[in-house]
């Protein structure tokens, strides 16, 4: 008896070890992170000065992240609050950026890159079709768009393992990033990303 | 009233160590997962060699959020029977080496950017020591790991034509010294 109320105890107190990992993950994330408007970005990303918490989540969601004088990861998972969902068509609208090149990928809830059939996970500074004034459309949907489509779609983990509230996100990299990302990430020029409907 | 001054007393004990714990789990995390790429990375090549990736898709679930964008090639490297030897041609666009110890630090990195931009066309060669060997010993470039284990993570610009980028990683190479 005495066995099993410690082997309960350390059950339970190993549970909420990790739901309060994931809640002080989260909270400290805030303080440890930029918002530039939906998007989202980490200062000490892959550096040696990040903290445990973030060293936990980067090990858990971006292992082997560059520093950011490096690459800047600027990430987004829901649009004026609303988390980014499989039924929706999201517009992302944008330009050129201050970095040597720069790259927008959907990811699945799972971190990995979404299957679809045109092997389509990302569009870069060098691929997008432009405008004549060199500014560029993306259309992301499950279902076929004209133009720049980035295809989404269910993540290759099966869904009883979906702790997410959003069904992917994006992330925009960008490859050695001038001053202005790295001096003041909170209001450097980024695409916008608009919610166009849902079905 | 006994019994629940006993719940309490629990409750309070479950609470008290899970905060604990909360610290100890995340601190064991980056550890177990690079213990594990590290792992697997065995299995799939030899340790202190260079393995050049396939273009990431979705059927890479090797390391999480790859780019597709990006070539990768990596070494595995375990430096307790010495040094180990890289050696990279650096393409014109983007490109760079960096080093990760067993806790996911990244404490060393070459680029061929910013005031690095001297390196495009050369053909870079470290030489990466543990942190029980003497930097001065050795010639060169010299990158001292703080751990005997870790990775090492070539990455190149995949977009537009990729010729030169390929045929930079093909050409690297990573051995002991």
């Amino acid at each position: 008896m005495k066995v099993l109320r410690w082997l309960a105890f350390a059950l339970l107190t190993l549970v909420l070890s990790v739901i309060l990992m994931v809640r002080t993950i989260g909270a400290g994330l805030g303080a440890m992170s930029v918002e530039n408007g939906d998007w989202v970005t980490s200062t000490n990303t892959g550096s040696t000065d990040a903290g445990i918490m973030l060293k936990a989540t980067i090990a858990l969601g971006g292992l082997l992240a560059s520093t950011r004088e490096d690459s800047m990861y600027y990430r987004l998972s829901s649009v004026d609050g609303e988390p980014l969902r499989l039924n929706c068509r999201y517009l992302i609208e944008g330009d050129d950026y201050d970095a040597n090149w720069w790259s927008i990928t959907a990811y699945g809830w799972d971190n990995y890159l979404i299957p679809n059939k045109l092997k389509r996970y990302s569009f870069n500074n060098e691929n997008i079709v432009r405008k004549e004034d060199g500014s560029w459309q993306i259309y992301l949907a499950a279902g076929e768009q004209h133009g720049n489509w980035l295809p989404v779609g269910s993540s290759g983990a099966p869904t009883w393992r979906k702790l997410t509230d959003y069904d992917f996100d994006l992330l925009l990299r960008l490859y050695t990033p001038g001053r202005a990302y790295l001096d003041e990430p909170q209001s450097a020029a980024l695409p916008t990303v608009t919610l166009e409907g849902c079905a | 009233m006994k019994w629940l001054r006993t719940i309490l007393k629990w409750c309070l004990g479950i609470f008290l160590c899970a905060w604990v714990g909360q610290y100890l789990l995340a601190l064991v995390i980056p550890n177990l997962v690079m213990e594990i790429l590290y792992q697997r990375g065995g299995v799939e090549t030899d340790y202190n060699a260079l393995f050049v990736n396939p273009r990431p898709d979705e059927t890479m679930r090797k390391v999480v959020r790859p780019s597709p964008d990006l070539l990768y090639a990596s070494c595995i490297f375990n430096l307790e029977q010495g040094p180990v030897v890289i050696e990279s041609p650096v393409p014109e666009r983007y490109w760079s080496m960096q080093f990760y110890q067993m806790n996911t630090d990244n404490f060393a990195g070459i680029t061929n950017q910013r005031d690095q931009v001297y390196r495009i066309g050369t053909v870079v060669e470290v030489t990466l020591i543990g942190p029980d060997r003497n930097p001065g010993d050795y010639s060169g470039e010299v990158i001292q790991s703080p751990t005997q284990r870790g990775i090492m993570l070539l990455r190149a610009s995949g977009i537009g034509d990729d010729t030169s980028a390929r045929a930079a990683l093909e050409k690297s190479s990573c051995r002991p010294a």
